[in-house]
């Protein structure tokens, strides 16, 4: 499957095989754009690099990494084709290490769960994957992660173009202070998506509709986005991504904010798009894990430490840490 | 719901992509042009400023020998003695050049001595009465055209109404640039005099007493008031409608026109209270009413800044409210406290809105004595000679802007140094 | 003069300091009871009640033996001064302060009030040193009662820290009182005058009238007459000027607010916040000087040459007009003001782009949006509310700035939108007819009051609807 973020795809895969440094030239190359530099507790100097990821091990070795380190557990189960595959991704806040040579395979049409306790780094490996660290001054990404099989952390890869196929919902919702409608609108508004104002109300509709918010919000689609409830609000962000029609969509604990019967309606949602998206949840709570995913990761210290079907991981986990945390041990 | 095919779709993100980046470079070019103008301004005014003022900081002296004509002095009073006369009479007959009956060319040459001859001359026969009948160099300046003509300032294309000194006052000028009579020297006399009529004897010490004397009034008053108010309002005060008042009222004091105080400083300091026009006494207290809201405000948000720990602490040892304050937050909060408060000190250093209407427009020669003698201020004085016709003002208005703004840097240098110094991140 | 007594206060007060310690611990000592306070508490409970009351009577005479004066001595005046008319009779009373301070009287009287004026001098002198004297008895035995109430006071049962905390905090809540009584001040010595001038002036020719040419009305026999004193001139001069303030400053100050918060690294960031806060410490007569001698110059010569190649062509009348283009345009003091308000802007826009929360920063380049997309679709309409009280209070300070208006725009009251002509404006107003020899009572001096009321009620409501319009959108993200 052909990826639209690529400008070039003989240079893009060029870049895959020979490192990404060899194409400076390309106008539009990612990296020109740094967005949301805002952090300023970090030091700033290697802000740039992030966009060029490192592969010295893959050049030496003159093999793609996928071929070269298996995942962590085979894939089975009912999941789709592989959709993100990670390989030896390690994440650094400037000195500090956040995350150590993760690899994972993401299954398509699927709700993998990120858990462990916190500052394990699950949310981090997350941004990896829609490239929001690159927003973050002093953080660097090493290691590999491609979609569809095409390395998204090379400077052939637009971040915008990425994010336009790897939509995000955030923990506590963030609808933008604009209506309703401009909320879902954003969107097929700045990547110019829709042509004509009757298409772009389509797109609204269907969005809200697929989010389950159309009934609540139909007849006040340009009242304020921020005056719905918690839950709204979270489901309204959740409209606001899948409007561009992503290929993925992040979930970064989108219920820690919500009470029992908005958290009850997200899961009834995430359960809905997952026929037609790669979904990936982290959550702190291992009931929900349980209830929404296939397939479950379980990070801690910043490593990966299993994954596998999610009721595997949950009746028979093959790792000590992970019965222990499961079982409320610690965490 | 597809918004498009995938491959329909992907063009679209693509199509957009080229004017989107081209929007975004533009946007930012606009940030950095605007970060560029305001840094340009910056660079562009000290330029200007030092461009003009750097030339008053250095003036041309003239020594010549002065026959002390016993005829013409009289011993027991030589400062009644007309020297820049005699001085220039004796000077047009070493150039060989007879006068006409009125004197006029020995007027010409005498409006090329400063006045400050003629004090120098009286004083050395003071000193030594034994030096009449005698010839003795004497060093001056120059007048201020003629310093001007020296550095350059005022030249032969200079269209006559905008200069003095005429074609042949540039010839005996050169004349006696040439003798090696004239030489360059620091302007000591900016910085040892107060204001003068003649620019080549104006200085800017007394104008810096006078702001010195106003700051300490201010400083004095506005100090011990604004840090009691403001602990009184973060540590004490009750939640209430007066209290709500008074925060109010500050926050919109600090806001009120600095001119509005000065008319504050008319009515109520001088007509009302009957104290001094254009005394420094004033001048603080309308500066002190002016920096009260400032330090009200700096000093309440370093005491928000100490943590409630210790607050709690002190209590629970047994300390009283008033102990607690005094004794853990107060000091705690002292670095940032003094910070806001120089920082306040310095711009009211630099106010000059109010100095004007309570009377420092006025010319006060020399230096002040006390809190409520007549006085001017450092940017009253700017104000002043800028306002004056003599083109020699000019260059010393800028530096007297320069004086100004070394003190205030010095000021905010001790700010920036005391906030790094004890700076403490809880 | 009685302020010269206040080193005699102070030592009078730590002599009551130390003094209340030693009664104190010698009277513990010789009690059984444990005392409540320590001696120093006691000390300071001496101290309070020797200093304050004495302070208070120095104050209070500080504050009102000016007005004192002025009516003893026109209770006591001979009737050919009382007969004066009110302007003459203050001029000639303050003559009389003067000469009776040594100094030179500020006009010179005919010769029979010549007379006069030395022997009311002399009366002044007389009654000054008597309220002198007065003051410092008054404050004496103030001290002194309050140190013989002390005395009788201290005791080992006397809860001398609680009355000493309670006493401090009295005073810091007067301190603060102090903010209030200053706006007090500034509401009543403004109306007080304003009112005067308007019995003058009527108030709606004052507020309407076109026609703005104080000086005629100093002739005595014009005063208060019509037609002088309509200051639409000056409100439109001044609306002209901080109008071309704003078209600098909004736009410059905005755009480095954006570039500083979201695109600048750390490093630029510590490099141009400092340049941004030195632009704003530099005193604002130094704007005045360099748009009076260097930008103003310019723009002349700018317009005038500009005006020289148009002359003959197609635009000879603009031509014309451009090359007879005055210094003081509205212009160039619009433009220096717009420079100085950058920084003001800028700073206060800083912060409110930074109240933003991150997260919806984080929304909006999770969907894939460009940092400009970002601010312009996301955070300049959440921070617009914040923005617009930023740029009110820009406006505010705009009004009411004095120095650049004064050394760069002209003293011309003309009715007129166009920023090439030369306008006044309220300040430069304030300042030209404060300024000068005369007295303070003539109307031209009260017209200033007016002006001077009428710049503090306008300025005094932009400021509280910006900070409204602030705290409300701080609050909204808090």
């Amino acid at each position: 499957m052909k990826l639209p973020f690529f400008h070039n795809p003989a240079k893009a895969s060029d870049g895959r095989e020979g490192g990404a440094s060899d194409n400076p030239g390309l106008p539009l190359m990612g990296g020109q754009i740094v967005p949301g530099v805002t952090d300023t507790t970090r030091p700033d100097e290697t802000r740039d690099e992030s966009f060029l990821t490192p592969e010295p091990e893959a050049d030496a070795r003159g093999a793609p990494a996928a071929q070269r380190v298996p995942a962590v557990t085979a894939a089975s189960g009912t999941a789709g084709p592989t959709k993100i595959m990670a390989r030896d991704v390690s994440v650094f806040y400037g000195e500090k290490q956040a995350l150590y040579d993760v690899s994972l395979d993401i299954p398509d049409k699927t709700v993998t769960a990120l858990i462990g306790p916190s500052g394990c780094g699950k949310s981090t490996f997350l941004r990896t994957m829609n490239r929001m660290n690159d927003t973050i001054q002093g953080c660097r990404v090493t290691g590999r992660i491609e979609m569809d099989g095409n390395d998204i952390n090379t400077k052939a890869i637009d971040p915008v173009l990425l994010r336009a196929q790897v939509g995000m919902v955030f923990q506590k919702p963030n609808p933008f202070p604009k209506t309703i409608y401009e909320n879902v609108a954003y969107g097929p508004k700045i990547h110019g998506l829709t042509t004509n104002k009757t298409e772009l109300d389509g797109v609204v509709e269907a969005s809200l509709k697929r989010a389950g918010l159309w009934e609540e919000v139909a007849d006040r689609l340009h009242s304020a986005g921020t005056g719905l409830s918690g839950g709204q609000q979270q489901r309204l962000v959740i409209a606001r991504a899948i409007a561009v029609n992503p290929e993925v969509i992040l979930m970064d604990e989108p219920c820690s904010a919500l009470d029992p019967i908005a958290t009850a309606k997200i899961e009834e949602l995430i359960d809905e798009l997952r026929e037609r998206y790669c979904i990936v949840i982290v959550t702190h709570s291992m009931a929900q894990a349980a209830r929404v995913s296939q397939r479950t990761a379980f990070f801690h210290m910043g490593r990966l430490v299993e994954t596998g079907n999610t009721e595997e991981i949950f009746t028979n986990p093959r790792e000590r840490r992970t019965l222990d945390y499961i079982t409320g041990r610690f965490g | 719901m597809s918004v498009a095919p995938v491959k329909a779709r992907t063009d679209r993100l693509q199509a957009g992509l080229k004017a989107r980046y081209a929007r975004e470079r533009r946007f930012k070019l606009y940030g950095v042009m605007a970060i560029a103008v305001a840094v340009g301004f910056l660079l562009l005014l000290l330029g200007r400023i030092i461009e003009q003022g750097h030339t008053a900081f250095y003036a041309h002296e003239l020594t010549i020998p002065v026959y002390m004509d016993p005829a013409r002095i009289d011993r027991t009073y030589p400062q009644g003695t007309n020297f820049q006369l005699l001085v220039a009479e004796q000077q047009l007959a070493r150039f060989g050049i007879t006068d006409d009956a009125q004197g006029t060319q020995a007027t010409a040459m005498r409006t090329l001595l400063s006045s400050e001859l003629k004090f120098r001359a009286a004083a050395m026969i003071r000193e030594n009465p034994a030096l009449i009948g005698q010839t003795v160099p004497v060093t001056a300046p120059v007048s201020d055209e003629a310093d001007l003509y020296y550095k350059g300032e005022i030249t032969a294309e200079t269209p006559s109404d905008q200069r003095r000194v005429s074609d042949q006052q540039m010839a005996w000028l050169d004349q006696l640039k040439s003798d090696g009579a004239v030489q360059a020297k620091f302007n000591s006399a900016l910085f040892q005099n107060g204001d003068s009529t003649e620019p080549e004897q104006a200085g800017v010490l007394g104008a810096v007493v006078g702001s010195a004397l106003m700051l300490l009034v201010t400083a004095l008053i506005a100090i011990p008031i604004g840090v009691g108010a403001a602990v009184y309002l973060e540590e004490f005060s009750p939640r209430n409608r007066l209290t709500d008042l008074i925060e109010v009222n500050i926050n919109n004091l600090a806001a009120v026109p600095s001119i509005v105080y000065g008319l504050l400083g008319v009515a109520l300091f001088i007509n009302w209270m009957n104290l001094p026009r254009s005394s420094p006494l004033v001048g603080g207290l309308v500066l002190a009413l002016m920096a009260l809201p400032t330090i009200i405000i700096a000093t309440r948000s370093s005491l928000k800044a100490v943590p409630p720990s210790i607050r709690e602490a002190a209590l629970a040892m047994g300390a009283s409210k008033t102990q607690t304050v005094f004794q853990h937050v107060l000091p705690l909060a002292m670095p940032g406290v003094m910070t806001g408060t120089i920082i306040s000190m310095a711009h009211a250093l630099g106010e000059t809105a109010p100095l004007l209407l309570i009377g420092m427009v006025s010319f006060v020669p020399g230096i002040p004595g006390g809190l409520t003698e007549p006085t001017g201020a450092l940017p009253s004085l700017v104000y002043i000679w800028e306002n004056a016709s003599e083109r020699a003002f000019h260059e010393r208005t800028a530096a007297a802007i320069l004086v100004l703004l070394a003190f205030m840097i010095v000021m905010n240098a001790a700010a920036i140094l005391l906030r790094r110094r004890f700076e403490r991140r809880w | 003069m009685i302020w010269l007594f206040l080193p005699v206060l102070i030592a009078l007060s730590a002599l009551a300091f130390f003094g209340g310690r030693e009664i104190a611990s010698r009277r513990a000592g010789a009690s059984a009871i444990k005392a409540h306070s320590r001696p120093s508490q006691h000390g300071y409970y001496a101290l309070i009640w020797v200093g304050v009351p004495a302070l208070v009577v120095l104050l209070a005479a500080a504050i009102f033996s000016g007005p004192i004066e002025q009516s003893v001595m026109q209770a006591g005046a001979p009737d050919s001064i009382a007969q004066l008319e009110p302007f003459r009779r203050d001029a000639f009373f303050n003559d009389a302060r003067l000469v009776s301070a040594g100094q030179q009287p500020h006009q010179i009287w005919p010769q029979a009030l010549a007379e006069q004026l030395t022997q009311e001098a002399r009366r002044y002198g007389d009654l000054s040193r008597l309220l002198s004297l007065g003051c410092i008895v008054g404050a004496l035995v103030a001290a002194t009662l309050g140190g013989l109430f002390v005395y009788t006071r201290i005791s080992p049962t006397l809860r001398a820290r609680n009355r000493v905390e309670g006493w401090i905090g009295g005073v810091l809540f007067t301190c603060s009182v102090v903010a209030v009584l200053t706006t007090l001040g500034i509401v009543f010595s403004l109306l007080w005058d304003s009112l005067r001038f308007f019995q003058s002036v009527p108030i709606a020719e004052f507020l309407f009238g076109t026609q703005w040419s104080p000086q005629i009305a100093i002739r005595a026999d014009q005063v208060g007459s019509t037609g002088a004193f309509g200051a639409v001139p000056l409100f439109a001069g001044t609306f002209l000027i901080m109008l071309i303030a704003m078209l600098v400053a909004a736009p410059i100050g905005l755009f480095s607010a954006i570039y500083l918060s979201e695109y600048a690294s750390r490093t630029s960031r510590a490099v141009f916040k400092p340049i941004l806060e030195i632009l704003a410490g530099v005193p604002t007569v130094v704007y005045g000087f360099f748009a009076a001698l260097t930008v103003g110059p310019a723009f002349r010569e700018a317009f005038n040459g500009l005006g020289a190649l148009m002359v003959g062509g197609p635009l000879d009348g603009l031509g014309q007009y451009l090359m007879l283009v005055q210094n003081q345009m509205a212009l160039v003091a619009g433009a220096v003001m717009g420079i100085m308000l950058i920084p003001f802007v800028s700073s206060l826009s800083d912060d409110i782009i930074n109240a933003v929360p991150q997260s919806l920063r984080d929304g909006s380049y999770a969907m894939g949006a460009t940092k400009s997309e970002t601010v312009k679709r996301v955070l300049l309409p959440a921070a617009l509310p914040g923005i617009a009280g930023a740029l009110l209070l820009a406006m505010s300070r705009a009004i009411g700035e004095t120095m650049i208006v004064t050394m760069a725009a002209g003293l011309a009251a003309n009715l007129t939108l166009n920023p090439l002509d030369t306008v006044t404006t309220v300040t430069v107003q304030i300042v030209t007819l404060l300024t000068g020899d005369q007295e303070f009572d003539s109307p031209k001096t009260l017209a200033a009051f007016g002006l001077g009321l009428t710049l503090f009620l306008v300025t005094l409501l932009l400021n509280i609807v910006a900070q409204r319009i602030v705290q409300k959108y701080r609050e909204q993200y808090d």
